[in-house]
């Protein structure tokens, strides 16, 4: 029996999806920032046009978490563009619940489903403290941006954007 | 001087494509060393654009492709233009004179947000409160679609547009959170897809 299975993110998967979110937030110190709510989430990626993207990695029944999940991982993605180079895959959150880490659950899935849609690459952002996420990805042919050609990411909070809105 | 800022329709792709050659020399040309290694300048002129072998073979799309990843019943971004009247066309005949290009996102934190992918203004029409005025639009935008946030990125040698950002009211990431931008792209992503072992 597979020790676990990849599928699309259904509507009745909000509910782990926000509490991995957390789960992840809570890892990177972050926990406090999350103000995401499921209705949020719902309405966000399975309307009309969704803003973004789930996998969900799911275990069988025998194989639960001490905490009774059969859902231990998930991937949340969506498209952007670049355009010199074209279509990419923005991987926002990509997290295995601790039990679980070491099958290899969901690289393969995104980076599949990023060569399937013809994107040219993929992007997302790491903490510059996670050194071994950052060396996974750099054994794997990714490069840091951020260093190599001196990229910063910047951020406008929405009381800011009513300002220069209304402008 | 007189100007509009409006959504781009599929007509305008010609002009964003000029200016998109254009305004992306700079960027990757001059990010590690300074200064460009085919003219020794930081900027580039619309002129000097053809002399850079280097850079229209990093430019993976065509106009068509601009069209219908842009203009198609599931757009990949979206985009807006700023024009000028007649009288104040470019000595070149433009009246298209900047763009900004930027799609939707998300925060598994916070939830909709709005990246700005490009933003430019011919330098012959700067200083008239263009730039602003298209980032503004983005704002009013996203902000209509429900969102509460707006990412871009700066490279952290611009030191005029940093400060400009800064006075608006945004905040860097990567220094305040130690983020840093990784990207995977050509045969690393299509080796990571097929999960090549590694040490």
């Amino acid at each position: 029996m597979a020790n676990f299975i990849l599928r699309k993110a259904e509507p009745r998967d909000v509910p782990d999806i926000l509490r991995l979110i957390k789960e992840l937030a809570k890892f990177e110190e972050m926990e406090e920032q999350v103000v995401l709510t499921e209705t949020e989430l719902l309405q966000d990626g399975f309307g009309e046009q969704p803003f973004y993207h789930c996998i969900m990695a799911e275990v069988p029944e025998d194989r639960r978490s001490s905490d009774g999940h059969t859902v231990v991982g998930f991937a949340m993605y969506y498209f952007t563009y670049d355009p010199w180079i074209g279509k990419m895959l923005y991987l926002e959150d990509f997290y295995v619940m601790k039990e679980y880490r070491g099958m290899a659950v969901h690289t393969q899935y995104i980076h599949s489903t990023a060569v399937k849609s013809r994107c040219s690459g993929m992007h997302f952002i790491v903490a510059e403290w996670n050194k071994p996420s950052i060396d996974f990805y750099k054994r794997r042919g990714a490069s840091d941006l951020s260093h190599e050609e001196g990229w910063r990411l910047f951020e406008i909070d929405k009381e800011y954007l009513l300002k220069m809105s209304a402008k | 001087m007189d100007y509009t800022i409006r959504v781009a329709t599929l007509e305008d792709c010609k002009d964003i494509y000029r200016m998109i050659m254009v305004s992306r020399c700079g960027d990757r040309r001059v990010a590690q060393g300074g200064t460009c290694s085919v003219c020794a300048r930081r900027t580039h002129g619309h002129s000097e654009l053809a002399k850079h072998e280097k850079v229209s073979d990093q430019v993976k799309i065509a106009q068509r492709d601009l069209e219908q990843d842009g203009f198609s019943k599931n757009p990949f971004f979206q985009s807006i233009i700023a024009e000028v009247p007649e009288q104040h066309r470019s000595k070149d005949g433009h009246s298209k004179v900047g763009y900004a290009l930027y799609f939707f996102a998300y925060s598994s934190w916070k939830g909709r947000s709005v990246y700005m992918e490009d933003l430019y203004v011919m330098p012959e029409y700067r200083g008239k409160g263009i730039g602003k005025a298209l980032m503004s639009k983005i704002a009013q935008l996203g902000l209509a679609a429900g969102c509460n946030q707006l990412n871009f990125a700066v490279l952290n040698w611009n030191k005029e547009s940093m400060d400009f950002y800064l006075s608006q009211g945004c905040w860097d990431v990567t220094t305040g959170l130690d983020y840093h931008c990784m990207r995977c792209e050509g045969p690393a992503l299509e080796a990571l897809a097929r999960g090549d072992p590694k040490n």
